[in-house]
C-alpha cells in the first residue's frame, strides 16, 4: 500500500474522491468578472495576479472572491456575466428538457451563480426569476444523471456538460458503484 | 469485496460459511463441526468457515454447495424483483452478500461462476438506483423528517440493505447533505 493511500484511508469515506462544494466555490472564485468599482484603486499586485486600476465608473475585470469582498463592503456594483440571466437559462432549460444529453453551461455554473445570487442579488437583473430558473435547471439535470446512473457498467462511464458541483456531488458513489461492479463482473471465458 | 490485505471488507466478507460434503475421511477433525463424533465421516457434511474452507475444497479433501443466498430460491425472487428481496436477511447481521457472492465465485468452476456474476451484476444495478433515491430523499428531509414515514416497502427495502449497499447509501446521503448545506448558506450567515 502506498504512503499516498495510507493518507488517502485516514479521511472519512466521502471524502477520498471528492472535494467539499465549498472547496470548488474557491477553485471558481478565482475566476475573473467584470464589476463597476465605486472606489479608486491603484493597480495592485496580488499573489494570483495584478488587478486594477479601479477608477470609478469605468469597468474592471478583477477576481470574484474580491469581489463579494468590495460587493460586501458596498463598493463595487457586479455585472453579471453573459450566461447569468433569464433568457439564457431559460433557453438551456427548454434544452434540458427536450434533448436527451446534458445542455451546455459553463463548468462552474452553480458556484458562480450562487455566491453572485448571494452577495449581489440587486445588481442582477430578474434574481428571483434566475434562481428559480437555476433550480429547474438543476432538477432536470440531476433526473438525468440519475438515468446514468441506471446505465452504469463496471468499465466506463460518460457524461458530458455535466458540471463541477453535479461531478462533485456524485463522484463518490458513482466511483463506489463502478468499483464493486468492477468486482462482481467475469469476462466470459476468464480463467 | 477486494482481495487487498489491508481491506477490512475482505476479512468481512469471509465471515461466512460453506456447506462442505466430505470426500475424504479427517481423523481427529469431528470437533470442526461442533459434534461429539471423533473423526469427520466421508459423506458427512459440516459448515466450514471460508478461511478454513479454500484449503479443504482445493485440496479436494470435500465438495460444496452452493450457499443457500445464493440458491435457486433466492435467484428467482431476484429474477422477479431485485428490490423486493431482503440481501441482509441472507447473510446475517452486517453481513455483505455481494462480498460473500464474490468470494463464492472464486471458488466455483467457470460456467457456475458466470452464472453467478450475472445474478450479481443485475441485482447490484437493479438496487442501486433506489438506494440512492432513497439516501438523497434522507439527505433531504434532514435529521428532523428522518424517521418519517415514506411508506412500508421502502422502509423494508432499507432494512434489507447488505453492508455494500449501506455504504453506498452512506456515501450518498453525505454527499447531498454537504450539497444541501452548502446550498442554504450565505454570505451574510458567514460573517
Amino acid at each position: 500500500m502506498s504512503h499516498d493511500r495510507r493518507v488517502l484511508m485516514s479521511l472519512p469515506p466521502s471524502l477520498r474522491t471528492s472535494v467539499t462544494p465549498t472547496e470548488l466555490e474557491l477553485i471558481a472564485s478565482q475566476q475573473l468578472i467584470e464589476i463597476i468599482p465605486l472606489i479608486a484603486m491603484e493597480k495592485t499586485a496580488f499573489i494570483s495576479g495584478a488587478y486594477g486600476p479601479l477608477r470609478p465608473p469605468h469597468r474592471a475585470k478583477i477576481p470574484i472572491w474580491m469581489a463579494v469582498n468590495l460587493k460586501l463592503k458596498k463598493k463595487c456594483h457586479i455585472i453579471a456575466p453573459h450566461w447569468l440571466n433569464v433568457e439564457f437559462l431559460q433557453a438551456r432549460l427548454n434544452e434540458e428538457t427536450t434533448e436527451t444529453g446534458f445542455s451546455r453551461l459553463p463548468f462552474r455554473f452553480s458556484e458562480i451563480s450562487k455566491v453572485l445570487l448571494d452577495v449581489a442579488s440587486d445588481d442582477i437583473p430578474d434574481a428571483e426569476k434566475i434562481r428559480s430558473v437555476l433550480k429547474d435547471l438543476c432538477e432536470a439535470r440531476q433526473a438525468k444523471s440519475r438515468e446514468g446512473l441506471a446505465n452504469l457498467d463496471q468499465g466506463e462511464f460518460s457524461l458530458p456538460n455535466f458540471c463541477s458541483m453535479e461531478i462533485n456531488e456524485v463522484r463518490p458513489f458513482f466511483v463506489q458503484s463502478m468499483a464493486i461492479l468492477q468486482q462482481l463482473y467475469r469476462e466470459s471465458g476468464e480463467t | 469485496m477486494d482481495n487487498d490485505y489491508f481491506s477490512i471488507d475482505a476479512i468481512l466478507a469471509e465471515n461466512q460459511k460453506f456447506q462442505c460434503t466430505f470426500k475424504q475421511e479427517i481423523p481427529d477433525m469431528g470437533h470442526l463441526g461442533g459434534g461429539s463424533e471423533r473423526d469427520i465421516q466421508v459423506q458427512s457434511k459440516r459448515q466450514i468457515p471460508i478461511w478454513l474452507a479454500y484449503t479443504i475444497i482445493y485440496s479436494d479433501w470435500a465438495d460444496f454447495d452452493i450457499p443457500a443466498a445464493f440458491g435457486p430460491k433466492v435467484r428467482n425472487a431476484l429474477k422477479a424483483e431485485p428490490r423486493s428481496v431482503r440481501l441482509a436477511n441472507l447473510v446475517g447481521a452486517g453481513g455483505s452478500w455481494y462480498g460473500f457472492g464474490k468470494t463464492t465465485m472464486d471458488i466455483l468452476s467457470d460456467e457456475q461462476a458466470q452464472v453467478l456474476s450475472e445474478m450479481l451484476t443485475t441485482t447490484f444495478k437493479g438496487r442501486l438506483i433506489e438506494v440512492i433515491d432513497q439516501a438523497q430523499h434522507f439527505a433531504a428531509l434532514g435529521p428532523v423528517g428522518a424517521s418519517g414515514n415514506t411508506g412500508d416497502s421502502s422502509q423494508a427495502f432499507r432494512e434489507g440493505l447488505d453492508a455494500t449497499e449501506r455504504d453506498l447509501f452512506t456515501l450518498a446521503q453525505e454527499s447531498s447533505k454537504k450539497m444541501k448545506r452548502w446550498y442554504e448558506e450565505t454570505e451574510k450567515s458567514k460573517r
